[in-house]
């Protein structure tokens, strides 16, 4: 493989990971709080259309982000009314989402966009460094993402950063861990939780803004195609830590662009065997990092005041 | 006078709870508004349309044959604790692998040949549900996110299947060849689509609800459920019961795809079953993971989707709202669950 071709499929990698980076973040933060939302890819769905919705009402993509991230919060905040003011089964309710996710942007979509298929979405440009965009291999490969990439990179960095060395970040952590020692040393579990949730819906909504507006140009019904649970499965593998996040959610991107640009190498291979691949990649990374002692010891139990 | 006693003696986050059921009751209306329908109209064509009219409600029957199996299957792996979200997969490799091996089954009896076929779709779905299940009873992987990846898979697996290996002689469509006439389940009544799977579903709900409330497998089953630490300490393997519930779910899911294509479609074709999988969690969970409810349940949702083709055709209102729908029904099931401690006051 020569040069430019691994050159093109690393940046096009990055572009692909986005929308995970950006989903599994948020529920990383989220988890590592004790809650497990299963229900990413229906918050995903409707930041996909929000964003779209919004990017061609206000012209500009950077409206449309808005609008997903705020309906990401929302459901977020949903998700965490159930799962941690309610405490009613987490896993349950993540599903509700899923159900809610698919209904609304559906519902949306063929109300918005039915009968005019044609309709140019603004999208987000690449960013111009000048000079160090055009430099060879560098150039494509480091410095001309759209700016949302470099945003969530600079995420990754951020969360870790908080999560490890941060009094906010040891909140996060002992609420995860150890509910009752947290509530007893005057944490409010259930407010953190709540948060925590709020801000993990928000980035799956701009995982899925990225996805309909970066990414690709346009909402499709059901477009996520499973991102929300290779997401979690991003979490899982990179054992609840932003820097690994990030760097399953390349080796997940890459993987994508990788079988797009290898099926016209092998005519003879069905390009079903190519399409599979991310999703095999999460089953062999699940079944490889399941057992981790990283997991935070109360995910998914709700906590109840003694 | 009642309700307002009754609301009196709820606890407060009870009445919370029912403020979000309301609150998701006003969304519905305003989603209809939004479309600029009246929500009686659409109301009236839901329920006269899914459930009231003959031809609505062999339709409704028809739709409620995989929902009740599939279903069945959910609520098995449910009450194990063990959230099976792959149905649709497993329903897709039955129904591909049974009919991989129909034409050897072409020649056989019909009274062979048909028990056989439904077999070997019920053992597909088995194997696909058991791929899951040694995922997670050996590597402990999450079957949640498994059974998805599963089901993507077996999506791109039966895409193959339908363009290569099983493609019609003819080779224009991807679609399969039909069945044999001797493998297809004769239909019920005359002018309906409504097929023998009728007769499979129902037998399947007594056989499974056998399992449940019968069987030291059914205990063993809700025990680990309700508290796999308990169950550990009383001799049962949580390991060995969430694989094994994951291969049963999957049979039951398997059998419902070739029910689905010897009953209805009479061959393999893309997004046959589409959707199906979802919704059989809403009727699990509606059904309270009883099998004995699991059909009524299945009938209800049928007639909604009935109801909601029809809504979609008559008035302005898109199809999806179906699934805000069922997102909705879930989240009062959840809310319904913290009900009764409000009783215990």
């Amino acid at each position: 493989m020569d040069l430019m071709l691994l050159t093109g499929l690393l940046a096009s990698g990055v572009r692909f990971a986005m929308p995970l980076l950006f989903a599994a973040l948020g529920e990383t933060m989220g988890q590592k709080s004790g809650v497990l939302n299963v229900g990413l890819e229906g918050i995903m769905l409707v930041g996909a259309f929000l964003a779209v919705a919004f990017s061609v009402a206000t012209g500009s993509p950077w409206g449309g982000l808005l609008a997903a991230t705020l309906g990401g919060a929302a459901m977020g905040l949903l998700h965490g009314f159930f799962a941690v003011r309610l405490k009613v089964d987490q896993i349950v309710s993540g599903l509700a989402l899923i159900l809610l996710g698919l209904g609304l942007s559906g519902f949306g979509y063929r109300l918005v966009f039915a009968g005019h298929q044609s309709i140019r979405v603004p999208g987000f440009e690449r960013l111009d460094l000048g000079p160090l965009s055009d430099l060879p291999v560098l150039g494509p490969l480091l410095f001309s993402h759209h700016l949302l990439a470099y945003v969530g990179i600079f995420m990754a960095v951020g969360l870790w950063w908080i999560l490890t060395r941060t009094g906010l970040g040891l909140t996060i952590r002992a609420v995860g861990e150890n509910p009752k020692a947290a509530d007893s040393v005057g944490i409010d579990v259930d407010k953190v939780r709540m948060r925590c949730s709020a801000f993990g819906g928000a980035m799956a909504g701009i995982g899925g803004a990225y996805l309909s507006t970066a990414q690709l140009a346009g909402f499709v019904e059901d477009m996520v195609a499973g991102r929300g649970f290779i997401a979690i499965a991003c979490v899982v593998f990179a054992r609840w830590n932003p820097l690994g996040v990030l760097a399953v959610a390349l080796i997940f991107g890459i993987a994508d662009a990788g079988q797009i640009r290898l099926q016209p190498f092998f005519p003879q291979i069905p390009y079903q065997f190519f399409i599979i691949l991310p999703y095999v990649l999460a089953l062999v990374a699940l079944a490889g990092s399941a057992k981790s002692a990283s997991l935070p010891a109360a995910l998914a139990q709700p906590y109840r005041k003694a | 006078m009642r309700s307002k006693l009754y609301m009196l003696v709820l606890d407060r986050d009870s009445r919370v709870a029912l403020m979000a059921l309301i609150a998701c009751a006003l969304l519905l209306l305003g989603l209809i508004a939004l479309a600029g329908e009246s929500p009686l109209r659409v109301l009236a064509i839901l329920i006269g349309d899914g459930f009231l009219t003959r031809a609505g409600l062999a339709d409704a029957l028809v739709r409620s044959i995989p929902l009740t199996l599939t279903g069945l299957g959910v609520a098995l792996s449910f009450r194990a604790g063990v959230f099976n979200i792959g149905v649709d997969g497993q329903l897709l490799i039955g129904a591909a692998l049974a009919m991989a091996c129909a034409p050897l089954l072409g020649p056989l009896p019909s009274v062979l040949a048909l028990p056989l076929l439904l077999l070997v779709g019920t053992l597909g779905g088995a194997i696909w549900g058991g791929i899951a299940g040694i995922l997670k009873a050996r590597f402990g992987a999450n079957e949640i996110i498994a059974t998805i990846m599963l089901n993507y898979i077996a999506i791109q697996m039966v895409s193959w299947l339908i363009r290569g290996p099983l493609q019609e002689p003819m080779g224009i469509f991807p679609r399969s060849e039909k069945l044999a006439a001797s493998l297809r389940l004769p239909v019920l009544f005359d002018g309906t689509r409504l097929s023998a799977g009728l007769i499979v579903a129902a037998l399947a709900c007594v056989a499974v609800w056998f399992l449940v409330a019968r069987s030291r497998y059914g205990y063993a089953l809700t025990v680990t459920g309700k508290n796999a630490d308990a169950a550990r300490y009383g001799g049962i393997q949580p390991a060995v019961i969430a694989f094994s519930v994951l291969c049963l779910s999957g049979a039951l899911a398997g059998l419902a795809g070739i029910v689905e294509v010897s009953g209805l479609h009479g061959r393999l074709q893309e997004g046959f079953a589409g959707g199906i999988g979802i919704t059989a969690i809403a009727v699990a969970l509606l059904a309270r993971l009883s099998p004995l409810w699991v059909p009524v349940a299945a009938f209800g949702f049928a007639g909604l989707y009935v109801g909601s083709d029809a809504i979609a055709r008559l008035t302005a209102v898109p199809f999806p709202l179906v699934h805000v729908i069922e997102g909705t029904i879930v989240l009062a099931f959840l809310v319904l669950q913290i009900m009764p401690k409000a009783k215990d006051l």
